[in-house]
């Protein structure tokens, strides 16, 4: 083995989370991951004979879970080995920091196997070690993701079209993702995720986020049914005043986001006032990122 | 729940027609499998329903030989009420075929009889107590079997600007609209409804065009929802039916030939509006009548050419069976006007 390094990016919550029939017939819990790929974790790994895992910070236990469980993937069960974690994703609002981690230490892992591994087994095994996580794996690949079980329900086989997100974090406390009691879903609300389902198909196969903004929007509502988040209709209205294409939320977590569509002309005059107008709320920390777009302007 | 890979999941959704450059329809074999499996699953997840148990229902259309569809191939015991004035001897005997056994109430009147159909369903509860009643008027989950066409509509088609389709328990409309409007909040929904039923406020009485309207209101029919009704009589909606299949070759029901002319006229009159008509099921029922020429010829004001537009009413008012009429409903209610 040699020394590897590894890197995941952080996300800002969901497009969609509900839950979804699976081709065994039976409804899944499952999201789609919007990617926040300016914020990331990097880990490296520095192998030992010795069969223990360490970390630097200290006590990142999911990590070294995760790289312990990478090396028996790979048949290396006895090795072990040091691992170092720089990562610049906000912890406890729902930017999926640790989830980014435990991608990255699996990741760092394999390459000091002299291998990369597919997103399919990456999820597995980061699902194994945390109990729950997210879709990041698949970085701009469009996936309807089990984030109990680890593995894809669908692939939407595309990346996400092409959007600007201008996101705040909700005025209230870190949440434990882990901790969260899961939603339960009325009748309706199962068959509206299946309808939004296939919205989100289409979305992808057409590159249409505007179409990718009104399912977003109706997953937030029923979020917001189920885990709500202060302050988030005014967030809608002042989003929808300024020719935001939809919201998003985190369902786990505190962030809410305005999507725009980035192929819309003059897009810079709508959303420079829209981020001024959330500064005039009060809002001291406004993210602002682009998925799948080729905009200068946020920087 | 379990029906991915079941020939009766694929039977139950529709196959995609363009009708015109900004009309699309979703054309079902028989569009009665989608509520009837679904309020059948449902009925299974709630314990309502055991396997090898009984299901009762009192219908003389498609919900009952979905049910008997569904039935044959699940292994229940299946009781169907109808009355001698709405079935035919053709749909008999499918659904003896498929092992429904049918209670025919007899109906002088040729009113429907309503009435003794629920009295004859009520002493079959009475013996059966254990017996599953999909209730398909009332039972929220026939509204709620239209996330699956829902999914399907926005797949193929994404926004949709306005939904029209027949009302007779109000499931298939209410549904797919109340799932696209929480998508698309300014959605219009034109309901098609015939004269004299009484689900828009007509004083019910005999009607030539069947498997829509109603004598009753049912819960399933939201009022609130709708945006324009139209009333279509017999006669148009059996010539749009003919050049339906003329122009389209869509071998289709009466119903969807009223649900057709309706989108016609207003995606040209709404050449702007993305709209998608639901055509609830196929032609073969009607070989002997709307299909026969002969038959059609004995019908009271035929022939009679495809009308070109409704007349617009000011207030809830029947008409005869060649008449075509709208009015705006502006998400009101029967009780409003």
């Amino acid at each position: 083995m040699r020394i590897g390094t590894g890197r995941a990016t952080g996300h800002h919550g969901e497009l969609l989370q509900g839950v979804f029939e699976g081709s065994d017939g039976r409804l899944h819990r499952g999201l789609m991951t919007l990617p926040m790929a300016r914020e990331d974790s990097v880990a490296t790994f520095w192998p030992r004979p010795d069969g223990t895992i360490s970390t630097r910070p200290e006590n990142r236990t999911k990590a070294a879970r995760a790289a312990k469980l990478a090396l028996t993937h790979l048949g290396l069960a006895q090795a072990g080995g040091d691992l170092t974690i720089e990562n610049s994703i906000p912890v406890g609002h729902g930017y999926g920091s640790s989830t980014a981690d435990v991608v990255a230490a699996i990741r760092a892992v394999a390459d000091a196997a002299g291998t990369t591994l597919r997103s399919d087994t990456i999820c597995r095994l980061a699902s194994e070690a945390e109990g729950a996580s997210d879709a990041i794996a698949y970085e701009d690949q469009t996936v309807l993701f089990a984030q109990r079980e680890g593995r894809a329900i669908e692939h939407l086989g595309g990346e996400l079209p092409p959007l600007i997100v201008i996101g705040i974090r909700a005025l209230c406390a870190p949440i434990d993702t882990l901790a969260l009691p899961r939603a339960r879903y009325s009748t309706f609300e199962i068959e509206m995720f299946r309808a939004l389902r296939g919205a989100a198909r289409r979305a992808v196969l057409y590159q249409d986020p505007r179409l990718l903004g009104k399912l977003a929007s109706c997953s937030a509502l029923i979020s917001q049914r189920h885990l709500p988040k202060p302050q988030f209709h005014e967030f809608v209205q002042l989003a929808e005043a300024h020719g935001a294409c939809g919201v998003q939320v985190s369902h786990s977590g505190t962030l809410v986001g305005a999507l725009f569509d980035a192929t819309q002309r003059g897009l810079e005059a709508e959303i420079l006032p829209f981020m001024d107008a959330l500064q005039e709320t009060g809002r001291r920390k406004i993210t602002a990122f682009a998925v799948n777009a080729e905009l200068d302007f946020l920087s | 729940m379990k029906h991915a890979a079941n020939f009766l999941a694929a039977y139950e959704m529709p196959r995609p027609v363009q009708l015109r450059r900004n009309l699309f329809a979703a054309f079902f074999p028989l569009m009665k499998l989608l509520p009837a499996r679904f309020m059948l699953d449902r009925a299974v997840d709630e314990g309502l329903l055991k396997q090898g148990g009984h299901i009762i229902e009192t219908t003389s259309g498609t919900l009952g030989l979905a049910l008997a569809m569904l039935s044959a191939i699940r292994g229940y015991k299946l009781n169907l009420v109808s009355a001698d004035s709405l079935i035919d001897d053709v749909m008999l005997r499918r659904l003896t075929s498929l092992g429904a056994t049918v209670n025919i109430v007899g109906d002088p009147g040729k009113t429907g009889a309503q009435i003794e159909r629920v009295n004859a369903l009520q002493e079959m509860r009475r013996q059966m107590p254990t017996a599953f009643w999909p209730h398909q008027y009332d039972n929220p989950h026939n509204r709620q079997a239209y996330g699956r066409l829902t999914e399907w509509i926005l797949d193929r088609f994404g926004q949709v600007d306005c939904l029209i389709g027949c009302v007779g328990s109000g499931g298939s409309l209410c549904g797919t609209g109340g799932f696209l409007r929480e998508m698309f909040p300014q959605l219009t929904m034109i309901a098609v409804d015939t004269h004299r039923s009484s689900l828009f406020g007509h004083v019910p009485g005999p009607r030539l065009l069947r498997g829509m309207g109603n004598s009753i209101r049912p819960a399933n029919l939201w009022q609130n929802m709708i945006d324009e009704v139209h009333w279509v009589g017999a006669l148009p909606a059996f010539a749009a039916t003919r050049q339906l299949y003329r122009d389209h070759a869509v071998y289709a029901g009466p119903t969807s030939g009223a649900a057709a002319l309706v989108a016609g006229w207003y995606a040209q009159t709404n050449p702007e509006k993305k709209t998608l008509v639901i055509l609830p099921d196929e032609g073969h029922r009607y070989q002997a009548t709307v299909y026969d020429d002969h038959w059609l010829a004995l019908q009271q004001g035929w022939p009679l050419p495809v009308p070109s537009g409704p007349e617009t009413l000011e207030r809830i008012e029947p008409r005869g069976e060649e008449a075509w009429t709208r009015l705006a409903w502006c998400r009101g209610s029967t009780e409003d006007t």
